[in-house]
Order: C-alpha cells, then sequence, then structure tokens
C-alpha cells in the first residue's frame, strides 16, 4: 500500500520536478523588468480581488442558507453551488460578448435609451468578476458545511455572557467559521491561478503571459520555467494555508452535543432581501452568462456528429480520470500520517497556472514518448498520459475530501480490526474505507466535474482524433467564431450538471452525525 | 493487496476507453503506414476536414490530426523529439511557422510542384515551411470619418491624425510581432520604435479582444481605424449574422502601402516535420494544399487570399482581393520577432 501512496506522490511531484530543472537551464528571455512586475502586480491583484469577493459573496449566502428562512431557502441551499457546472471559460465568452462595446446589448443601449456605458468586461476588474462568480461556490460549500456543524450552543452561551445578537455573531460566530472561510478561500484562488482560457479570454495580462511569451517569442523554455517558480511557491503557500486554516474545526465532542440552530425567519422586505440577492448570484453565476451563450448559439447549427463525438471523450475521461485520480489519492490519504509534507506536495498541482504546468507536464511525457518505443503514437498510451496528467493537476481536489472522510475513521476502530487479524491494508478496506465512502464519492464527483473543464493538459498531451469539448470551445474562441463555442460550452454545462446536483444534494442534505455525510 | 487490484482496475478502465475510441470513426496512428499522414495542425475550420477527405480520396492516405494552437503543437513536437510522430505542421502566421523552423521542427522539403505552386517570397529559401494562404494586414477604418487616402500608409496609422482613435489587439498576437518585424526590416529599428510610440499614443483603449473585435469597436464609434487581418473582415461582411454585415457597411477595408510597395501580407502554411515518419504522404498533403482544388476550397472557407497565383480568389473573397501586396519574404518577419516584441514592449504597447 505504501508503494502505491508513493507512486500517487511521484505521479503528482513529476510535474513539479520537471519545472524546476527546466528552471536550471541556460537560456533567457529579455523580457523587460517593468512588464515582469506589471505581470506579477496583477496577478497578486486578480487573487485578492477573487479572494475578497468570493468571501464575501460565499459566506453571506451560506450565512443567509443556513441560519434563516425565506422564500426559496430550501432550493437556493442545493443550487447556489451550480454555477461549479460552468468552466470559467464559458462564463468569461459569456460577458465578455454580453458586455462587449460593439455587442448586441451595448449597440441597443446606445441607439435606444441613448446611453453609452457598460461594465468592461475585459479588463482586471472584470476578470475578477467573472472568476469570482465562478468560483464563489467553493466558498459557499464550505462556510456552510462550517455552519450546520456551528452548534446553536455556542451562540447561546455567548448570549447568556451578555452578549449582544451581533456581538454574538462577530465574537464568536465568526471566529468558529474562519477555518472553513480560510479553506474555501483558499480553494479559491487556487483556481484562479489555475486559471487557463478566461483571464487570456479577457485580455488580462498575468504572470502566465510572461511564462507563454519568455517560451514562445523569445524561444526559452528555462526562462519561462524560471518565471513559473515563483507562482508555484505561491500555490504552496496558499496550500499551507489551507492546511493550517483546518486546524481550528470543531471536534468529535462538540459534535455529540450538536443541536441545529434554529433558523431566524425573515419577512417582508428582509425576506425579498434574502430571496434577491441568492437569486441574483445565480443568476449572475450561471444563468445570465451561459444563457447568453445559449441565445447567440442558437443560430448556429454546429458539427453535431463532431460534437456527440466530443461529448463522448470527455465523458469517458471525465470517468477515467475521477477513478484513477481518486484511487491514487486515498492510497495517498491512508498513509498521509506518515508522510504529510509528501501528501501536501502532492497537491501543488491544482493551484499551479495550466501554461505552467504544461512545461511540467512535458518533461515526464517527453520521457514516456522517447523512451519507450511507439509509445508516442500509440492512443491506448496517449489516453492513460492524459489521465496520468489529470491526476497530477487535480490531486488535491481528491485528497482533501478523502482526508476529511478518513478523519471521521478513530485510530481505535483501526486498532480494533488490526488485533483482529487485518493487516493494515485488509484494515483499510474492511474498516476505513467503508466508513469514508461518501467522501470516495464526493472526491470521484469533484474530479469529474474538474476533468470535464480541463483544458492545458488535455490540449498538449491528447492522442491523434482526440477532442474534448473544452478543446473544442477554446479552438472557436481562439479563431474568434465565439457563437460556435457556445454549444461546446453548453454541453459541458449539460454533462455536468447532474454531477454538481447531486453533490450538492448530498452535501447539503448532510448533518453532523450523519454516517454518509461528507464532512 | 487490494489496493494493487484497484489500480489494476483503474489501468483496465483506460485501456477499455481506448479501446471504445478506436472502435469510433477515429483510425489510430501507426509509425510509418504508409496509407497515413500525421497532421498537427493549428488550423480548425469546417472546410479542413472536406479538405481531408479529399485527401484520402485522391491518395488513399488517411489523415490523422491533432489540432492546438501553434505554440503548444511547437512545445510538444519539442518534447517528442525524435521519436515525434508528426509529419506536417502546418500554423496560421509566417512568424509562428518561424517559431517552428527555430525549434529545429522542420526539414527542407524539395518539391518541383510546391516550388512552381507557391511563390518565392511566401515560402521559406530552404523549403522548410510554405505559405498556403495569403492574408493582409491592413485597416478596417469608419467611412463617415475617414477617407482612404487618409491611411494609405503605415506611417499613417501612427500619425498624430489618429490620436486615441486607434484600436489594435496586444503585442502578445503573433500578427503584430510579423507586421513589426516586417516594419523593421524596411524601416530599421529607430523609426519603427517611433512608429511603435506613435501606435500606443493613438490607442483609443487599452488592446484587448481579437481582430474581429476591432473591427465592431470602428462600427461601435469607440475608434475610427483598426489593424485587422483581412479574412477577419471578410467574414464579417460575408457572414450570416445580419447584424456582422451591417458592422461593414459603414467599416470600410483600406489597403495602406509600405514604402510604396503594397500592404503587408502574411501567410498560414506548413511544413514536413523534421522526424516525419510518413515524410512522403507529408510532402503529397502540402502539395495538394497547394494544388488548384485545395486552395479553392480552404479559401471559400476561411476568406483568406489563394497562395497559388494560379489560383483566382473564390467568392466572396475575390471582392476583396485586387490589391497590391508588398513583395517582401515573409520568412523575414520570424528573425525580428524577438526585436519586435522588445520595441513594442518598450513603447507600452501592452
Amino acid at each position: 500500500m505504501r508503494l502505491l501512496a508513493w507512486l500517487a506522490a511521484a505521479v503528482a511531484i513529476a510535474p513539479l520536478i520537471g519545472v524546476v530543472v527546466a528552471a536550471f537551464g541556460p537560456g533567457r528571455a529579455d523580457i523587460a523588468g517593468a512588464d515582469l512586475i506589471r505581470y506579477a502586480l496583477t496577478s497578486v491583484a486578480l487573487a485578492v480581488m477573487v479572494a475578497i469577493a468570493t468571501a464575501v459573496l460565499g459566506s453571506v449566502s451560506a450565512w443567509l442558507v443556513v441560519m434563516h428562512r425565506f422564500a426559496g431557502r430550501s432550493v437556493f441551499a442545493w443550487a447556489l453551488a451550480l454555477p461549479l457546472a460552468a468552466p470559467a471559460f464559458a462564463v468569461a465568452y459569456g460577458y465578455a460578448d454580453l458586455f462587449d462595446v460593439a455587442g448586441d446589448l451595448r449597440s441597443w443601449m446606445r441607439a435606444v435609451p441613448g446611453i453609452d456605458w457598460g461594465p468592461q468586461m475585459r479588463s482586471l476588474p472584470g476578470a475578477a468578476f467573472v472568476l469570482s462568480l465562478a468560483f464563489y461556490p467553493y466558498v459557499y460549500l464550505t462556510v456552510r458545511a462550517a455552519l450546520v456543524n456551528q452548534s446553536a450552543q455556542a451562540v447561546e452561551a455567548a448570549r447568556s455572557l451578555g452578549c449582544s445578537p451581533t456581538q454574538a455573531v462577530f465574537r464568536v460566530g465568526l471566529p468558529l467559521l474562519r477555518p472553513a472561510l480560510a479553506a474555501g478561500v483558499a480553494l479559491a484562488v487556487m483556481e484562479t491561478l489555475a486559471d487557463f482560457g478566461a483571464v487570456q479570454f479577457l485580455s488580462v495580462q498575468t504572470l502566465t503571459t510572461g511564462v507563454v511569451r519568455s517560451w514562445f517569442v523569445y524561444g526559452s523554455l528555462e526562462a519561462a520555467a524560471r518565471l513559473a517558480l515563483p507562482l508555484l511557491a505561491a500555490a504552496a503557500v496558499l496550500l499551507w494555508i489551507e492546511r493550517v486554516s483546518r486546524r481550528g474545526r470543531t471536534d468529535e465532542a462538540a459534535r455529540a452535543r450538536w443541536r441545529p440552530i434554529e433558523p431566524v425567519p425573515l419577512t417582508g422586505g428582509r425576506g425579498l432581501l434574502a430571496f434577491g440577492f441568492c437569486l441574483s448570484l445565480l443568476t449572475l453565476g450561471l444563468f445570465l452568462p451561459v444563457g447568453w451563450l445559449a441565445f447567440n448559439a442558437i443560430d448556429i447549427s454546429p458539427d453535431w456528429s463532431r460534437l456527440a463525438r466530443a461529448a463522448g471523450t470527455s465523458l469517458g475521461l471525465g470517468l477515467g480520470g475521477a477513478l484513477a485520480t481518486v484511487v491514487l489519492a486515498t492510497c495517498l490519504a491512508l498513509s498521509a500520517e506518515r508522510m504529510p509534507v509528501t501528501a501536501r506536495i502532492s497537491s501543488l498541482g491544482y493551484a499551479t497556472p495550466g501554461a505552467v504546468m504544461a512545461i511540467g507536464l512535458l518533461a515526464p511525457a517527453s520521457l514516456l514518448w522517447q523512451g519507450v518505443p511507439g509509445a508516442v503514437s500509440g492512443l491506448g498510451v496517449g489516453l492513460m498520459l492524459l489521465i496520468y496528467a489529470y491526476a497530477a493537476r487535480l490531486m488535491a481536489a481528491a485528497l482533501e475530501p478523502v482526508e476529511a472522510g478518513l478523519t471521521r475513521v478513530t485510530p481505535s476502530m483501526v486498532a480494533a480490526a488490526r488485533t483482529l487479524g487485518r493487516s493494515e491494508a485488509g484494515a483499510a478496506l474492511s474498516v476505513r474505507l467503508p466508513i469514508a465512502s461518501g467522501a470516495l464519492l464526493t472526491a470521484t464527483l469533484v474530479v469529474f466535474i474538474d476533468v470535464v473543464k480541463e483544458l492545458p493538459a488535455t490540449l498538449i498531451l491528447r492522442p491523434f482524433n482526440v477532442d474534448t469539448l473544452a478543446v473544442i470551445a477554446d479552438n472557436y474562441a481562439r479563431d474568434e467564431r465565439l457563437a460556435n463555442a457556445g454549444w461546446p460550452s453548453l454541453m459541458i454545462v449539460a454533462l455536468t450538471l447532474p454531477a454538481v446536483i447531486w453533490l450538492t444534494r448530498k452535501i447539503t442534505a448532510s448533518r453532523p452525525g450523519d454516517p454518509h455525510g461528507p464532512d | 493487496m487490494h489496493m494493487r487490484t484497484n489500480v489494476i482496475f483503474s489501468i483496465a478502465l483506460a485501456t477499455l476507453l481506448a479501446g471504445c475510441s478506436q472502435g469510433g470513426s477515429s483510425a489510430p496512428a501507426e509509425k510509418a503506414d504508409a496509407g497515413v499522414v500525421n497532421l498537427y495542425t493549428a488550423r480548425h475550420y469546417d472546410t479542413d476536414e472536406a479538405v481531408y477527405a479529399r485527401f484520402t480520396e485522391a491518395t488513399g492516405i488517411r489523415v490523422n490530426t491533432i489540432e492546438g494552437n501553434a505554440d503548444q503543437l511547437i512545445a510538444r513536437m519539442t518534447s517528442e523529439g525524435a521519436a515525434s510522430p508528426a509529419d506536417l505542421f502546418v500554423t496560421a502566421d509566417a512568424g509562428a511557422l518561424w517559431r517552428a523552423q527555430n525549434a529545429n521542427l522542420l526539414q527542407p522539403t524539395m518539391s518541383q510542384a510546391l516550388d512552381t505552386a507557391i511563390p518565392a517570397n511566401l515560402r521559406d529559401p530552404q523549403g522548410r515551411w510554405f505559405g498556403l494562404n495569403r492574408r493582409a494586414r491592413i485597416i478596417a477604418f469608419d467611412s463617415t470619418k475617414v477617407q482612404p487616402s487618409e491611411i494609405d500608409t503605415y506611417e499613417e496609422i501612427a500619425s498624430p491624425r489618429f490620436r486615441s482613435r486607434l484600436c489594435v489587439r496586444s503585442a502578445d498576437s503573433v500578427y503584430n510581432l510579423s507586421l513589426v518585424g516586417a516594419l523593421i526590416e524596411a524601416w530599421g529599428l529607430e523609426k519603427t520604435a517611433q512608429w511603435t510610440r506613435g501606435v500606443v499614443a493613438n490607442m483609443a483603449r487599452p488592446p484587448e479582444g481579437g481582430d474581429t473585435d476591432q473591427i465592431r469597436a470602428v462600427n461601435a464609434g469607440v475608434c475610427e481605424i483598426a489593424l485587422t487581418n483581412s479574412y477577419y473582415y471578410i467574414r464579417l461582411a460575408s457572414g450570416e449574422d445580419a447584424a456582422d454585415r451591417a458592422v461593414t457597411q459603414r467599416v470600410k477595408l483600406a489597403y495602406p502601402s509600405l514604402e510604396g510597395q503594397g500592404a503587408h501580407v502574411n501567410v498560414s502554411g506548413g511544413g514536413v516535420a523534421a522526424n516525419a515518419p510518413n515524410r512522403e504522404n507529408a510532402v503529397r498533403l502540402l502539395e495538394f494544399l497547394a494544388a488548384p482544388e485545395a486552395q479553392t476550397t480552404v479559401s471559400a472557407g476561411n476568406n483568406e487570399f489563394p497562395a497559388n497565383p494560379a489560383v483566382p480568389a473564390p467568392p466572396p473573397t475575390d471582392a476583396y482581393a485586387d490589391f497590391t501586396a508588398h513583395p517582401m519574404s515573409v520568412a523575414l518577419y520570424g528573425p525580428r520577432q524577438a526585436e519586435a516584441q522588445s520595441l513594442m514592449s518598450a513603447a507600452g504597447w501592452r
């Protein structure tokens, strides 16, 4: 079993080693220092803006839905996570086109009401807006889970000690939420750093732009890899934050006396306000951008057979990638207490920018292609390589829920199994995994959703005549045929939506003490 | 022990997946199979598939493709090294073709048919790549505000006449890098540096979007002139969307001249991969793409001009094909790319 854990770690770490090795090469690129500073500042500004916006949107919506009662609350409870189904690049296509200065909406506004104003989507704030809407569900889900787990007792105790309701929220409620909030925001920021299609489409130049320029305009892979190092460091810091933030989580003892918080009914204007907030969030995050893409795609008659083939490929790769990733992540999680640092480093791929990951993934791929005769053109090898790439990129996405699920297993349970004569692997299989089965399913769905939306690894590693929906959408967008990119984007949403709905309903239905809860 | 079965299961699943896809219409790539050509292409127009189908029909050679953007394909071919199954690399822009050439990914091709079909200035002198379709990088202008005579040279794009009235995309676009490379070739570094500063001063907004977005912005009144590749304009003018066609009622196309010798022209094209396992087939596909039938189909599909001078542009592109093209060799753009990027960056062209 340990062997498999090391294998999992090797899979995830190989690309990072690839980047570091490349960085020590001799090449150079004459990118101006001022440009580099601007790219770096833009990257930081984007991360900070997304962090703040997702923190506010995610926690306010979770707070409304858990702590209050208003019209539509039970639907919003799971529906607020639905924007996870839409790839960030599709949201970017939708908004950029909707608010384009020469687009239908702005043209109409100029002609009829005579207003020549609209939000500038192809800008840093625009990109922050798009990514915040695409990623706030991460914060929503983690904060929501924490709120549901929060026992009414803590707040009541604060009240009985003389706190006003507001004071109770700020002095007890919020500090208790801090770990969940930090974890959710870290996920959102990691996704922001790793984003490939959206930021580039919105003409925002981040450090990734610098990586691409060094690599291709100045022809220096080495210089590009050196630029990638600070990005890797940033990813590592985020992972560390996410890790540290978990330390304050509620323990078993509190769970035993858990009592649900009685929701406060919101009536009249306040209820309407809460309803309006949740509805606008869902509209802005999913219905508006995706609806606009759909509206524009109506006139287009796409090559259906090609799209159907691509949908099949996306589905197959999604399932294969999810299974492989979760199996590897589970092995890693089972051994995590003995190799904690390795487990952490294995998560780095998740927060690594697409262009950087491409450098890293090509290194081990290159060894395979050049080392094994025939490997380079074999379809099976090609698909295996892709699945490997997904595992390397998305290990963290699977590791998180699996590890959380395994913490439900107390050491005494494993010890009991061992005394009864089970081997370490036997105990894992007969005790630990069954208890964590809900978490394993969660992990599988999360990775599936991410694989179907995945771009950089698929673009650079896929075998002959294999296209995914994401690749086709990206090709059309690059050709400046946005209306054509609508159909594949919509099909991605259709493919991931059932998984997202299933996932969020399961999460929202869970309560502390529920053996199948995702925790 | 049982964990191992899980891994075996996942491997089995991956193999199964592979089997499924093989069962479909896609053909597996087989090295040195006489009946195959492996194409790495950065072009993905719907007519491409029709052209490859015709090629297969005419020669019996099946076409396997990996589509991507040029830089990704170059990175991949580099990683594949001598084992690369790539036979033919096809992309837009001589600057991108040069990147592949510069990475030693292409090999010289001696072909009488290609040398006859493609003019010398539209291909690499050593035959490592050949232009197959032409596009001009020219000006879309607001015909209600600008006279064509005000933009009949490239210098005028940077002139004070158009302060804050120009729309242009990012310096990251290889189309812009190749244009500035050509200007350096024609004018030298000093004058081109001055020109890039003028362009930045003339920008009506920071660069955003693609060429199509610039043309639409002219129509929306954001700017009066925009730099664009010819086919984007022709696509709008002849498209199915009535609103797009309406754009080209007000926005017209002008062909500025470089040193009085004609408009800046670029190519999309292809070259035989350095380690091509099916070299002969790659050459045959290149020759097929340079021959009249494919030249016409591709031009009709994506609104580029044929590179083969014997082939007239089909409608609707023919209406825009009557212009003088600068005779400069497109092979000169690539080597100037890094200089161009540095000049543009120094001028503040993002």
